[in-house]
Order: C-alpha cells, then structure tokens, then sequence
C-alpha cells in the first residue's frame, strides 16, 4: 500500500503559496514540496493540520493506493 | 523576519561567546573576530535557507526543526553512531589482534572526525533524496 495525495490540487483551489501553507501549519516550505512530490509520508498530526488548513476531509487529500494501482 | 530580535541578540551573543572561547583557548584576536563572525553570519542565515521553520513567537527558540527535518536528523545521527561504533570495534579488534596495550588517542579522534563526516553526508543525501 502507498500513500498518494492531492495536496498541490487542493492548495492550488485555495490559491494557497507553499510559503504560506507551510507556514499555516508550522513546517518549512521543504516540507510541504516533498509531501506534494509523495517524497516524504507527513505523520497524522500532520496530514490533519494540512487538512484543517484547506478545509477538507482529510480523505480528500490523502488516499491509500495499493500496489496494483487501485485506491482504498 | 520581523519580531526576531531575541533570537538575534541571543545568537549575536552566543557568536562573541564562541569568539571569546577560541581567543582564551590559544587563538589570535582576528582568529577570535572571525570565528564570531562566521558563527553570526550561519544565524542569520539559519533562518532563510528552509531547514528549520521559523516561529517568532517562540523568541531566542525561533528555529525549530519540523518533522522532516527532525526525521533526517535522526537518522544522519543514527547513521553517525552505527559507524563509530563500528569504527570503535574494528580498531579496538585490530589493536587486539596485535597484542597492542591500547588504541592511540590520534585514532579515537579520527573516529569522532569520521562521525561528523557521516552525519553532515548523510544529512546532506537524505535532505536531497526527499525533496
């Protein structure tokens, strides 16, 4: 199982910068990169400060994907 | 980077205490100016070049590691410790081996050098490899 997201998506329909989301939820803009890039597996505190940032169901942003290529 | 002052006269500080320190410890003034200068120069870049996020609000604590960075650090210093330890072993087995009484200070302190060069690689790789 892989963790994907849709985080740059739902940035972008908030018109958020990374700057000013990174810093709406206390990470540096780095972060924010490598967890749009799928590079780095934010921890759930995390992925619910994100998502409490873009007013949206956490489900929404993040999705389990297994291998094979199906979501769950 | 307004309402930054504590940390930057904590660090303008803590610059003239490494000064200070390498001036008692044996080194030349302009050694002593240098040294403060560069330890300043590193704060007030610190908080521009994205490795640690910045919260005014915290004063002389501003910068602090997110959980990225807080993950790469752990791991470089894990990394660091594996390798002197096994450095340690290997030199202390060597020495043995050669019925030698005990292991050169030179060695230990090129073990300690060999650690901060694997902490600083590793941290550089990981920082690249997840951004």
């Amino acid at each position: 199982m892989r963790l994907r997201n849709d985080l740059k998506q739902a940035r972008l329909k908030r018109n958020l910068t990374q700057e000013t989301l990174a810093s709406m939820v206390g990470v540096t803009r780095q972060t924010i990169i490598a967890i749009e890039k799928e590079k780095f597996v934010p921890s759930v505190k995390l992925a619910l400060e994100l998502s409490q940032a873009l007013d949206m169901p956490i489900g929404k942003i993040f999705r389990l994907e297994s291998d094979q290529g199906g979501t769950s | 980077m307004t309402g930054m002052r504590a940390y930057y006269i904590s660090r303008a500080l803590l610059s003239v205490g490494f000064g200070v320190l390498f001036v008692l410890g044996g080194a030349s003034w302009w050694v002593g100016i240098l040294i403060a200068a560069v330890a300043f120069g590193w704060f007030l870049l610190a908080p521009r070049i994205g490795r640690y996020s910045v919260h005014p609000e915290r004063g002389v604590t501003a910068l602090q590691r997110d959980e990225r960075s807080q993950m790469i650090n752990d791991k470089a210093a894990r990394n660091a410790f594996v390798i002197c330890m096994l450095a340690v072993a290997g030199v202390a087995l060597y020495h043995h081996s050669l019925a030698l009484s005990s292991v050169p200070t030179a060695v230990l302190e090129g073990i300690l050098v060999l650690g901060a060069a694997v902490y600083y690689i590793s941290d550089f790789l990981l920082r690249r490899a997840s951004s």
